[in-house]
């Protein structure tokens, strides 16, 4: 499999090693952007996507999600919960 | 050298300290200054004479006894460096000189730098060129190249060489070669066989390690995500005056909960709740060892590791300092702190702080636990400088002058007032300090800064008004990255690479180009090579393997571990490792070329096509009068014909913007003028001259 961003390889799923540890990042520290200004997931990316203090690849795996629409982790469980 | 008798032979490190140790010994202080084969040496008259004759660094190096450029070679063995490098043909002359002089000389002292590299430096010249003068030959030993402290040397030298100190040198250099030589051609193999290209790859037990440390700190800041948090920020007004004020907890994280404190305490009046008066000591600095001089050099001149070493050898070599390649934090009595303070005086600057320095009851350095057993902590030998040092210069000996005065200074007393507010709930701090007892820090300026802010005086009970309170909106910030001198500390911590070849190990990753800029950022190529060795040889960049090797490297210094056997287990280790190398060859040749590839492109890549507008516009040469021009890339699939020409003389830099007049890509040239920006367009508007 190859990474869904940059054609390196992948071992565990959609993204490489590189772009795997910014996905999980970006996972976790959306609930904290949402317990701080209670903001959408899409608006959240947006938000990481444009900012100057988000890495690279943090940056390029928001984008990712922005044209793909895949929603967060977080989400999932807690619609699996309800 | 005609009419000679039989002399002493003296061997030094470098020209420069043959000179300073042949003016030493000479009656007069004027040795007789000769020259063979370009090799400078001295005669020094005494008792009975002295040659002294200088190294060049190492003569000696390290050589494959199979020709080419294959892996695993495990075989090798020692031969003058002119043999192994093309560039070094002068050192053929150098060793029939020093050769020469030793065929009458009646004793031999090795008097090379004291520490592991100098040990071996002597070592090889009396062993080889020499033919095995090594258990004839005393050692001098000396920590500054003052005429006192070289006469006592000469005069009661070691009766023989440190052999424990000479067989971890060795053993240091065989070592580093087996790996570093070994595991570069594997990389650079792999590439050749692949591409049929070559390419400059290199790695090693010391640089893989130290590569993997910034690709870790390179990936944390790639994949950062900044989360956001408020800072209450108050301005209070107490007696007319206005000072910022601190609330309780740092960070607050929701805006909900930061807009409520603002609300809360906005045009309130804050009563002082607690006065806290507290005493900080502080004490003196520890004397430099070359990290910390390395460190403060950067931290207030920016210099790198590197420089800085270079500097202060020099400094050593004018006699001005003592020998910088030491861990040492210790200053003992015998460099004796009065005289050197004395001489330094003599310099119209340092008068003043000296004369107040011996005036105190003792003259007590404050020292750190770190020790060399071969050199005490950097210090000023009390020489002034002989010739006008350049600014850098200047720079290096003022600190450390300052630093050695600093050590003996008293212990610096401040005072902290902390005052706390409590407004509806909620805690505010203001907080002054002062210096009552300067101490240390008067001899260390302008090195160290105390910012004082001093509070008035206020009552338990009584009310401050908050002039201003907002909640500012802020974001987390991604880890620092390293810079020359915090990467040097990190390799320092982690024990991996010597006082000597920390510098140039951060150097050959810039070499390399697996790192770049002052802020140490990890290129793509950097990021491939630290893939390629963790996926197929993670031993050599673990942190572990090469802290190991130090520590059997120490072992045979202190005679407990034979250097044939820590050779030989060094060996061993590579054996599997290059094996698995070789048979994933292809995989990791055509990994690395593809980077290289791309990372060529990349560089001579001046921006987008205008004409074609999906090719790439590169720097590129023509076949025919070899002159540079641009170019665009689908010129080789038959798309676009776009070229321009380019200014032949002077040096091309990417400017990576457009034009502001027609949006084209442009370059920077440098020539001898002030560098200019040009605009590939020949039809731009920046060029009509109307």
């Amino acid at each position: 499999m190859q990474c869904a961003i940059c054609n390196r390889e992948s071992a565990l799923g959609d993204y490489c090693a590189f772009h795997e540890k910014a996905h999980g990042n970006l996972v976790t520290g959306y609930e904290q952007w949402k317990k701080a200004l209670d903001i959408s997931w899409k608006e959240y990316l947006r938000e990481i996507a444009k900012n100057p203090l988000a890495g690279e690849w943090a940056k390029e795996v928001a984008q990712h999600l922005l044209s793909c629409g895949e929603q967060p982790n977080v989400e999932k469980r807690e619609e699996k919960r309800v | 050298m005609q009419n000679m008798g039989k002399y002493t032979l003296i061997i030094t490190e470098k020209p420069d300290a043959a000179l300073r140790i042949a003016s030493a010994l000479d009656w007069k202080e004027r040795p007789q200054r000769m020259y063979e084969n370009g090799v400078p040496y001295y005669i020094a008259k005494r008792e009975r004479e002295i040659v002294v004759v200088p190294a060049l660094g190492h003569l000696y190096t390290i050589m494959d006894e199979q020709k080419g450029r294959n892996y695993p070679a495990f075989s090798f063995r020692w031969v003058p460096r002119y043999v192994a490098e093309r560039k070094a043909s002068r050192i053929r002359g150098w060793l029939q000189t020093i050769s020469r002089l030793s065929k009458d000389a009646e004793a031999f002292i090795d008097a090379c730098d004291y520490d592991i590299e100098g040990s071996v430096i002597g070592y090889c010249i009396l062993k080889y060129a020499m033919d095995n003068k090594e258990k004839l030959s005393r050692r001098m030993k000396y920590s500054t190249l003052t005429k006192q402290e070289l006469q006592e040397s000469f005069s009661s030298p070691l009766s023989h060489l440190d052999f424990g100190l000479i067989e971890a040198g060795l053993a240091r250099h065989e070592v580093d070669w087996l790996c570093g030589v070994n595991l570069s051609r594997a990389l650079t193999n792999a590439v050749k066989n692949w591409s049929g290209r070559y390419a400059t790859l290199s790695t090693g037990r010391v640089q893989g390690p130290t590569l993997e440390f910034l690709v870790n700190r390179e990936e944390d800041i790639k994949a950062f995500v900044p989360t956001p948090y408020w800072q209450i920020r108050a301005r209070i007004e107490i007696n007319g005056q206005a000072f910022d004020a601190k609330y309780e907890k740092q960070r607050v994280e929701t805006k909900k909960d930061a807009e409520a404190i603002v609300s809360a305490c906005k045009n309130k009046e804050g009563q002082v709740e607690k006065l806290e008066v507290r005493q900080t000591k502080h004490p003196p600095p520890f004397p430099f060892d070359l990290g910390t001089l390395q460190n403060e050099a950067y931290r207030l001149f920016k210099f790198t590791p590197r420089r800085t070493l270079s500097i202060a050898q020099q400094l050593y070599l004018d006699a001005l300092v003592s020998y910088p390649r030491t861990d040492s934090q210790r200053l003992p009595p015998v460099i004796g702190y009065e005289n050197i303070l004395k001489n330094l005086s003599r310099a119209a600057e340092y008068r003043e702080l000296v004369s107040k320095l011996l005036r105190q009851q003792t003259l007590e350095p404050n020292e750190g636990n770190r020790v060399d057993p071969a050199h005490p902590a950097i210090f000023p030998t009390g020489n002034l400088p002989q010739r006008t040092l350049e600014t850098s210069e200047r720079k290096i000996w003022d600190l450390i002058v300052h630093r050695f005065m600093a050590v003996f200074g008293e212990t610096a007393l401040s005072q902290t007032l902390k005052i706390r507010l409590t407004a509806d709930g909620h805690h505010f701090y203001l907080e002054g300090r002062k210096i009552l007892a300067e101490g240390w820090m008067h001899y260390y300026e302008p090195y160290v800064r105390f910012e004082e802010v001093i509070l008035p005086t206020i009552e338990k009970g009584e009310n401050a008004k908050f002039r201003r309170i907002v909640a500012e909106s802020l974001l987390t910030e991604p880890p620092a990255r390293h810079n020359p001198s915090s990467l040097l500390r990190e390799m320092e911590n982690a024990g991996i690479g010597t006082k000597a070849t920390r510098a140039d190990i951060i150097e050959t990753l810039y070499d390399r180009g697996y790192v770049r800029h002052e802020r140490i950022t990890v290129t793509r190529l950097g990021f491939e090579v630290r893939q390629i060795l963790e996926r197929h040889c993670p031993t050599i960049i673990s942190t572990e393997f090469t802290r190991g090797l130090e520590a059997k490297m120490k072992g045979i210094q202190e005679n407990k571990k034979k250097r044939d056997r820590v050779v030989s287990e060094t060996i061993e280790t590579l054996r599997p490792i290059l094996e698995k190398l070789k048979k994933e060859e292809k995989a990791i040749g055509e990994q690395l070329s593809r980077t290289l590839e791309e990372v060529g492109l990349e560089e001579k890549t001046v921006g987008s096509c205008p004409q074609c507008k999906n090719g790439k516009l590169i720097v590129t040469y023509s076949r025919k009068t070899g002159k540079r021009f641009i170019g665009c890339t689908n010129y080789f699939k038959g798309l676009c014909k776009a070229s321009f020409p380019l200014p032949q003389k002077g040096i091309l830099r990417l400017a990576g913007k457009k034009c502001s007049k027609c949006g084209w890509p442009t370059v920077e040239v440098r020539t001898r003028r002030k560098p200019w920006i040009l605009c590939i367009n020949p039809l731009c508007p920046s060029k009509n001259r109307a």
